[in-house]
């Protein structure tokens, strides 16, 4: 409702601020390295997280969302240290987040569904049934309100997903996979929405749909490896689409800088470790 | 915070007017506590609401009360405007300094909205109630409330419709294992679908654990020794409440244990060692049944559970941070 246009909003957001903040983050699944030494710095905005199917978009999402603790590193969200007790439960106050994979109670409507999220969080009990009402609203999900969790259809599933993430007008909102199951008018939707929050709150999207990057994202962060493998804007990535593949389809432009970001962070990476040259294309 | 967002002059009109959506009057209210600007665009709107005159009269009232000289209609038009959040029934910190409390006709705030919303009662027993069903979460919606109300049930027919006499000592052998299925229910990845969205809020890990723990006994409490207590008495065997500090204890040992491995792996350990160790061999060979005094009666038994009842909830208590953030492999 009333959605704050979102150009000056950005524009009088004096000298971005820092949310999220990350050094050094290591982060180790028994043998495997899902992290490796990730260093990574956000402000307000919507930013995507694409990567390769086990890049370690997963493991660092759920980092900052205080779900996991890293193997080593620091951890700095919403100006707090999330390896410190105390401050981790005001920084989870502040937190919205949508897992990949989550579950629900049987019984729940929407509207239990997220509500129980809301008291999770804290939020007050005189406050909590407005904002449940407007989340869901935000989310297109209004006329089902109070139909039960169990006769929604998966997309239906996942807005109620967001919509639990936001009801607390998070601060800091993670979304693991979340247009997964959306159909393509939802994904228009739901790419509308992230703009908005997106305004004021900083907005981690993680996503291997390069196209929801492109309209929703104002900056992108492509992890390969357990590593940063490009940063920029959105624009950027697209340009360095259009180098390699000059003069192609610009539709796909987005898709190729991707995938040359992705080349150009093996190449190095190969080149710097002693492995075998044959992983050039 | 510095908020980008900002109150514009549409909202502040429909604001004044009460006609704004709930969650939008709260974010502006929030707002024009920290922005001075977006305060007195606030402030210029409700005084230009036919309660403006009302207000600004209160205004020179309670300016009038605070300072003794004379305030002209001019500037209290003016004050009308100044950069203060109009919140005639809650003087906040931030407010100037009143030293008495004036009566203020809540009649005149055009947004009745606002001091009607803060009026609703807060602590009514229905959202109450429903919230601590939402906080006993899983156990007591789902199949454990079922078994343990079978068990109850079973065991008062068997005793009074069977006459079947060794119901108790049955009951009282397995009634402190029947929380820790309850707890195993409870909480974590396997037990609870909400699990991965609740670790991620101030009210997950232990303090959730806890609540429904806390739940789980307050039905198993009640049922198991009211069942007890119903059963005959069997001359030897110990009375329906000796089983309540076992039961504690080792609902208590689940969530240390837990806490290193999870509740589930908990809770299934320690009752397959309590059915091995105790009620096998007390149920297991007729004429035993006896025996359940030497584990449950007697203040030497109890005395030892208490113990542990103590123990585990120091060990409990340093290993409180454990569930706040139980991976790091």
């Amino acid at each position: 409702m009333t959605p704050p246009n979102p150009a000056p909003a950005t524009g009088t957001a004096a000298p971005a601020r820092t949310t999220v903040s990350v050094t050094g983050l290591t982060v180790r699944h028994r043998r495997t390295v899902a992290l490796d030494a990730l260093d990574l710095t956000l402000g307000p905005g919507v930013h995507g997280l694409l990567g390769p199917n086990g890049a370690g978009k997963t493991s660092l999402i759920r980092v900052l969302a205080t779900v996991a603790a890293p193997s080593r590193g620091r951890v700095e969200l919403l100006g707090r240290d999330a390896g410190a007790h105390r401050e981790r439960s005001e920084i989870r106050r502040r937190l919205g987040y949508l897992p990949q994979e989550f579950g629900y109670y049987p019984g729940f409507t929407v509207r239990e569904f997220v509500a129980y999220v809301a008291w999770l969080k804290e939020m007050p009990a005189e406050l909590a049934p407005a904002a449940v009402e407007r989340a869901v609203e935000r989310v297109g999900l209004a006329d089902r309100i109070d139909a039960g969790m169990k006769t929604l259809s998966g997309g239906m599933v996942r807005r109620a997903g967001i919509a639990q993430a936001i009801v607390n007008e998070p601060e800091l909102i993670l979304l693991d996979e979340p247009t997964a199951g959306l159909d393509p008018e939802q994904r228009v939707e739901f790419r509308a929405l992230l703009r908005e929050v997106g305004a004021t709150a900083t907005v981690v999207v993680s996503t291997h749909l390069v196209e929801d990057v492109a309209a929703a994202c104002s900056e992108v962060t492509l992890i390969e490896s357990g590593r940063v493998a490009f940063r920029g804007t959105t624009g950027e990535l697209t340009a360095l689409g259009e180098v390699s593949h000059a003069a192609d389809g610009s539709a796909n432009a987005i898709e190729h800088g991707y995938t040359a970001a992705l080349r150009g962070h093996r190449a190095a990476a190969s080149a710097v470790t002693d492995s075998s040259p044959k992983d050039t294309p | 915070m510095t908020a980008p967002w900002h109150v514009t002059e549409a909202l502040a009109t429909r604001y004044a007017r009460g006609a704004a959506p709930e969650p939008d009057a709260w974010s502006l209210e929030r707002h024009v506590e920290t922005c001075t600007a977006c305060a007195s665009r606030v402030s210029a709107a409700v005084a230009a609401t036919p309660a403006g005159p009302a207000l600004a009269h209160v205004r020179s009232a309670l300016l009038a009360a605070v300072r003794p000289e004379e305030v002209s209609p001019e500037a209290v038009r003016h004050q009308a405007v100044s950069p203060q959040p109009v919140r005639p029934h809650v003087v906040s910190p931030q407010a100037e300094p009143v030293p008495v409390p004036v009566p203020v006709p809540v009649g005149a705030v055009p947004a009745g909205a606002v001091a009607a919303r803060r009026r609703r009662p807060t602590g009514t027993p229905g959202p109450r109630l429903a919230r601590m069903v939402w906080a006993a979460g899983p156990a007591l919606r789902g199949a454990w409330l079922v078994a343990v109300l079978v068990v109850v049930a079973a065991a008062v027919g068997l005793a009074h419709g069977a006459g079947f006499q060794g119901v108790r000592p049955v009951l009282l052998a397995v009634a402190p294992v029947l929380p820790l299925g309850g707890v195993a229910v409870s909480y974590g990845r396997h037990a609870d679908p909400m699990y991965e969205i609740g670790v991620a809020t101030p009210s997950g890990g232990l303090r959730l654990l806890l609540t429904r723990a806390a739940a789980v006994l307050g039905v198993c409490v009640p049922l198991l020794t009211a069942a007890g207590a119903l059963l005959p008495p069997v001359t030897g065997v110990p009375g329906a409440a000796a089983w309540l500090l076992p039961g504690l204890a080792l609902t208590l040992a689940t969530l240390v244990l837990g806490s290193f491995v999870g509740c589930r792996a908990a809770a299934a350990t320690l009752t397959g060692g309590w059915l091995l160790a105790v009620a096998g061999p007390v149920l297991g060979r007729p004429g035993a049944t006896g025996e359940l005094a030497r584990y449950l009666s007697g203040p030497a038994a109890q005395g030892g559970w208490a113990a542990a009842v103590v123990l585990c909830g120091c060990l409990l208590a340093l290993r409180r941070r454990s569930f706040d953030r139980l991976e790091t492999s």
